[in-house]
Parts: structure tokens; C-alpha cells; sequence
């Protein structure tokens, strides 16, 4: 009787034990999700809705050229991103794109303007009267190149002549005309007057694009390359790089020059070995930036790769020491992907992070507006490209 | 305490003796032995710059060395908490019927100890080979990397403890089931059934959307909220090897859970091996 007993004791312990284990594995596994690990999507290619902007924008066609002496009629030109044909051609240049409607509506637009807007939006108000251009809604794309700047979007409403009212315009091309600067009067403090002459150009493109450069020559050949009658060589950024919210290629100089000058060598080093660098900055969730670097000599270029990863690693053990969370968070994906005589850098910044470091401007616009909850304008991460001009 | 130590030597004695077990750990230290051989590491100012196994070279990233060796480690826990109950499952499914065959069985009733000491030092004999075996392994492949690569972490320790709770838990129901069937075929099957009852447990909530709503839901969902946590257990050890943060609310409790739930698997155990006549 009393071995029952015991053996009962048994029994009941083990009904304890599974009701016991059954409860801790509850609370301790927690039946919701944990949150999903921090994942970035790295631009490394062209996705179907890039490529489906790109074939939007291939909105120019041009003329056919005459029939040959032999009889045989020309092909009829491709259409084409008249944009992409503005930029310059040849090895070495910087063409930079920054897709402005993209990101504008995207997350980090939406904070990005929150600054730019700190004034409760009067700046930006006073350019849309005085242009003509609402550049949130009639600005598509921004490029900058060694030359200067272009722009593209519909600029039907703008009032360039109001706004560029003391320069010569001419006429130039198809569908251009060119902005000079004159000679303008300048009075010193001393009363004396002296002449000075402003050598930088504007051109307008068939109300879809604005050429800034340093000089006429500079902005008509750019409009010469839109129209077909550039070099034929290809431009500096083909079409199937043009994925991201900001891509293009910078020239090594360039990129060399954004080096802190405790990292003078490594940047001397990429002057050495680098041919060109070329960007894709994904801002649709959390910044995601991806570089490729080129050069002639692929055991220099995996030695540049090197260098860069161990000064990335340096980087994020220095920010873990010295507990910069968000930084060391960063660097956490920051990793070099070597590939012969080329190697990919890729980068990330966590949109929460951004979110952080930003939210100053969106309190400082609130209280500027007096208040009011600040205009996001569209759903972010929906691009609304602007209507193009006719 | 002391007979249960006593029966625990008497297990390890016999683990000792056998070459299954010996071959095991001939195993580990060849493998050991190559990885530290075969790879080489090329660390600069902390990031993996290059890597070559058998003189060739690894196309890998150029990244920081915890970093890149967090898929190594992950996959180490994985392979360490699977492979590692899989393989205490074949190796030692046959220790508790042998120690219950006719002749020997008797010859330890008639040891002045308890029957429950039987089992629990049986119990006790087959965690310490488990636990010697994976720190045998963990500890390896930590100083490995960490001599070739300077990055030292205790991640893989702790990951491969985390699996002899897994296999304490699996072990448990294994010795349960001899006591109710005297076959070495019906404990590995009795303890592989619950591993992989213990792999769906942890995925629970997912896979319970494959029932219709209503009472077969409920019925699996009740069924698995008893059975170990495995596979949440095996994640947990795989994020600890590879520092990352972990998914579970409190691996403290999960833990705690899954080895009650042994202990709980035990207690039937001596409960039937008490009433038992031989």
C-alpha cells in the first residue's frame, strides 16, 4: 500500500512538472514574434519598377536621318531618356542623378524637408512666386556633373525670363534657348563702379530640362548631346545604372577629397588605383548605398578593397567602444565585396536611426507653422513623378 | 546522491568501453584537427580580408570578423544541437534497455539502492557524455577561431550547453520509454518522434494556420504547448553562438521549460520502473 503510495507521488510530481514546463515554455518563447532582424535591401541592380521608369522616360525620338546615296532607307532612331543624352561622355567625369521626386516621397524625403522647411515653408513659397516652379511637385530630377547642374520635370509654368531678366537669350538648336549673363555694373564701397562679366549659362530644353554650366559653351554642348549631335561616345551613366534614388558616377578625385585627413593615405591610394566609382543610394526604407569601384589592376584593387574593410572594421570597433550604438549599428553592414579588378562597398544607414538624428526639424517646423502638423504631402515611399511637359 | 554517481560512473564506464563512442570523439578531434590545419584566416585591423581552405581561396566578403564569422558559428550551433541529439539518440538509445536486461537488471535491484537512483544515475551518466562531448566540440572550434581569427567569444559554449538541455529533455522520454518497452529501437524512436515534436513545438503559432479554425487547431495547439521547445531552443542557441539578438521573450524560462519538462518525463519514468516486477 504504501509502495502505491510512493509510486503515486511520482505520477502526481511529473503531472506538476509537464503543467510547470508547459507554462515556462509559454512565457518563455512568448507566442507573438520577436522583431524580425534588421535586414536592408542593397541596390545592386535594376528591379522592375526601375526599369519600368526607365522606359517611361525614353520619351525622345530623334529625326531619321535622310536615305544613304546607296538607297537604303536609315533605321528609325530608338527613343530615348533625353536626360541621359544631356549628360557628358567619356571616362572620368562626375554625373551624379538624385532623383528628387523619388525621394521626396520617400520616408527620408519626408524628414529631409521637414529641414528644408524649418522657416514654415516661406523660402519655398517665395521661389514658387517668383519661378513659376513648385520644385515638390514640378521637379523630377536633379544632376550634378563637373560641368555644373541640370535639371529635369515640367517647367511649362516657369518664368524664366522674370527670373533671369538681365541675361541675353538666344535662341539655339531644336528646342533650346540659352541664358547668357551680360556685363553688369557693380558699385564698390568707395563709389567707384566697375564692370563685371558673369560667365555661367543657363538653357532650357523644350520646358523639360534646365542646363546650368559654367559657361555658354559648356550648357550648348549639352543641349548639342540632347539633340543628337554630341560625340558618340556613351554617356556617363547608361540606362540600366539608372536604378536607385541617387546613382551615377563620380570621379575618383571626387570621391578621394570626402576622406577624413586621417584617412589621407588610404584616399591617396584611391586616387593610385581607382578608375571611377560608381554610386546607387536606395532610400525607399532604411539609406542603402552601394559603390563599385574600378580600376586597371584587379591585385590593387583587391588590396583597395582590403584597406577599406579594415578601415570600416576599425571604424565600427572604435564606435563600439566608445558606445555609439547607432554607429556601430551602421557598420554593421558595411562590407566590401571584392570581384576581381573591381569591388562593391556597401553601406547602410537604419531609417530609424535617420529618424533620430532628424526629428529637431520636424519639431522646429511644427512650432514655425504654429503648431499644425506638418504636410507629408503624398504616401511616402510613392513616387509621383510630375506631369511631363508638352 | 552517492548511488546516483555511482550508477553514473557504471554508465560512463560502459560508453567508455564501447567504440561507437570513442569513434565520435576520434571524429570531433579529426575534424577539429582539419579545420585548424586546412583553414587559413587573413584578419586586418579586425575585418576578414581573405580566407582559404585547403590552400584555395574563399570568395568571400571583405567585412568585420565577428560579422563574418557569425554565419560560421550559427551553422556550428545548429549542427552542434541537431547533430548532437540526433547522434545521443542512435548512441545512446541502447544504454538504458541494456542496463534492464535480464540478468543485469537484477544483479542491480539487488544493490542496496533505490530504484529511481537506477534511472536518474543512468540520466545523469548520458548528460555527462553529452555535456563532455559538446565542450569537447565548442571549445575547439572557439579556440580555432579565435587563434587564427583573434576574435574570441563564448557564444559557442554557451550555444552547445543550450543543446544538452535540448537532448537532457529528449533523453529523458528515451529512458521513460525502456522502462515501458525493454528495446533499444523504440527508445531511438520514442526520442526522434519527440525531437521532431519538439521542432514543430517551436514553430507552434506558424504552422497551426495550416489547421481549419476550431477544434483541431485548439487540439494541436494543446498538444504542443506541452512538448519541448526544440527548434526555439536551437534558434536561441544560434543567435547566442553568433551575437545577435535574440528572438525568444526570456531564454531563461525557455530553458528552464524545457528541462522541467524532462525532469517531468523522468518522474513517469519512475513511476513505471518503481512498479515494475523483474
Amino acid at each position: 500500500m504504501e509502495k502505491r503510495q510512493k509510486r503515486r507521488v511520482w505520477l502526481v510530481m511529473a503531472a506538476l512538472l509537464f503543467v510547470v514546463a508547459a507554462l515556462l515554455m509559454f512565457l518563455g518563447q512568448g507566442e507573438e514574434k520577436g522583431p524580425a532582424a534588421l535586414e536592408v535591401d542593397f541596390p545592386r541592380r535594376m528591379r522592375a519598377p526601375d526599369r519600368e521608369r526607365a522606359e517611361r522616360r525614353r520619351t525622345q525620338v530623334l529625326p531619321t536621318v535622310a536615305p544613304t546615296d546607296s538607297g537604303t532607307a536609315a533605321e528609325p532612331s530608338r527613343p530615348r531618356d533625353p536626360l541621359l543624352a544631356a549628360l557628358p561622355r567619356g571616362p572620368g567625369k562626375t554625373a551624379v542623378i538624385i532623383e528628387a521626386n523619388a525621394l521626396r516621397h520617400s520616408p527620408i524625403g519626408g524628414l529631409l524637408l521637414d529641414c528644408l522647411m524649418r522657416d514654415g515653408g516661406k523660402q519655398l513659397e517665395e521661389f514658387r512666386q517668383k519661378s513659376g516652379v513648385d520644385p515638390l511637385q514640378d521637379l523630377d530630377r536633379l544632376v550634378v556633373t563637373d560641368e555644373g547642374m541640370m535639371l529635369s520635370g515640367n517647367f511649362e509654368n516657369a518664368r524664366f525670363k522674370d527670373l533671369l531678366g538681365e541675361r541675353v537669350s538666344a535662341n539655339y538648336g531644336e528646342g533650346a534657348r540659352v541664358y547668357e549673363a551680360g556685363e553688369s555694373s557693380v558699385t564698390n564701397p568707395d563709389g567707384t563702379t566697375v564692370k563685371r562679366r558673369d560667365t555661367s549659362a543657363i538653357a532650357t530644353w523644350n520646358n523639360q530640362l534646365l542646363v546650368v554650366g559654367k559657361s555658354p559653351d559648356e550648357v550648348k554642348a549639352a543641349i548639342d548631346r540632347v539633340e543628337g549631335r554630341g560625340p558618340d561616345e556613351p554617356p556617363a551613366i547608361s540606362e540600366s545604372s539608372t536604378y536607385g534614388e541617387m546613382y551615377g558616377v563620380l570621379s575618383v578625385e571626387m570621391i578621394a577629397r570626402l576622406f577624413p585627413p586621417e584617412q589621407a593615405a588610404l584616399a591617396q591610394r584611391l586616387r593610385d588605383v581607382a578608375q571611377n566609382v560608381e554610386l546607387h543610394l536606395d532610400a525607399s526604407s532604411d539609406v542603402a548605398l552601394v559603390a563599385e569601384v574600378k580600376g586597371p589592376s584587379a591585385d590593387d584593387v583587391t588590396d583597395l578593397g582590403k584597406s577599406l574593410g579594415a578601415a570600416l572594421s576599425l571604424a565600427r570597433i572604435k564606435a563600439q567602444a566608445g558606445e555609439d550604438k547607432d554607429l556601430a549599428q551602421l557598420l554593421d553592414f558595411a562590407k566590401v565585396k571584392p570581384d576581381g579588378d573591381s569591388f562593391t562597398l556597401e553601406m547602410a544607414v537604419p531609417l530609424a536611426v535617420i529618424q533620430e538624428r532628424l526629428a529637431f526639424c520636424r519639431e522646429e517646423r511644427r512650432a514655425a507653422e504654429g503648431g499644425r502638423a506638418p504636410e507629408t504631402g503624398t504616401q511616402a515611399g510613392v513616387e509621383q513623378a510630375p506631369a511631363p511637359a508638352r | 546522491m552517492r548511488p546516483v554517481l555511482g550508477i553514473a560512473g557504471y554508465v560512463l564506464r560502459e560508453a567508455a568501453s564501447r567504440k561507437f563512442i570513442l569513434a565520435f570523439m576520434v571524429g570531433i578531434t579529426l575534424v577539429l584537427a582539419v579545420v585548424a590545419v586546412s583553414l587559413r584566416l587573413e584578419v586586418i585591423d579586425g575585418a576578414l580580408a581573405a580566407s582559404r581552405l585547403f590552400g584555395k581561396e574563399l570568395r568571400g566578403n571583405i567585412q568585420s570578423i565577428d560579422v563574418a564569422l557569425r554565419p560560421v558559428y550559427q551553422a556550428a550551433a545548429f549542427i552542434v544541437f541537431y547533430g548532437g541529439i540526433l547522434f545521443g539518440i542512435v548512441a545512446c538509445s541502447d544504454f538504458a534497455p541494456g542496463l534492464m536486461s535480464p540478468g543485469r537488471i537484477e544483479h542491480l535491484l539487488a544493490l542496496p539502492i533505490q530504484r529511481w537512483h537506477l534511472l536518474a544515475g543512468t540520466f545523469l551518466g548520458v548528460m555527462t557524455l553529452a555535456l563532455g562531448g559538446t565542450l569537447y566540440g565548442t571549445t575547439g572550434l572557439v579556440l580555432i577561431f579565435g587563434v587564427k581569427a583573434g576574435y574570441w567569444t563564448v557564444g559557442p559554449l554557451v550555444a552547445g550547453l543550450m543543446a544538452c538541455v535540448g537532448f537532457a529533455a529528449v533523453y529523458a522520454v528515451m529512458l521513460t520509454t525502456a522502462t515501458l518497452v525493454r528495446s533499444a529501437a523504440l527508445c531511438a524512436a520514442s526520442g526522434f518522434a519527440f525531437m521532431v515534436g519538439g521542432i514543430i513545438a517551436g514553430h507552434r503559432q506558424d504552422i497551426s494556420t495550416f489547421f481549419e479554425e476550431g477544434l483541431s487547431r485548439s487540439a494541436f495547439l494543446a498538444v504542443t504547448l506541452v512538448l519541448p521547445r526544440l527548434s526555439a531552443l536551437a534558434e536561441a542557441a544560434g543567435d547566442i553562438a553568433s551575437s545577435t539578438p535574440l528572438e525568444v521573450r526570456s531564454l531563461g524560462t525557455l530553458l528552464l521549460g524545457v528541462f522541467v519538462f524532462g525532469l517531468g518525463a523522468l518522474a513517469v519514468g519512475f513511476w513505471r520502473f518503481e512498479g515494475k516486477d523483474y
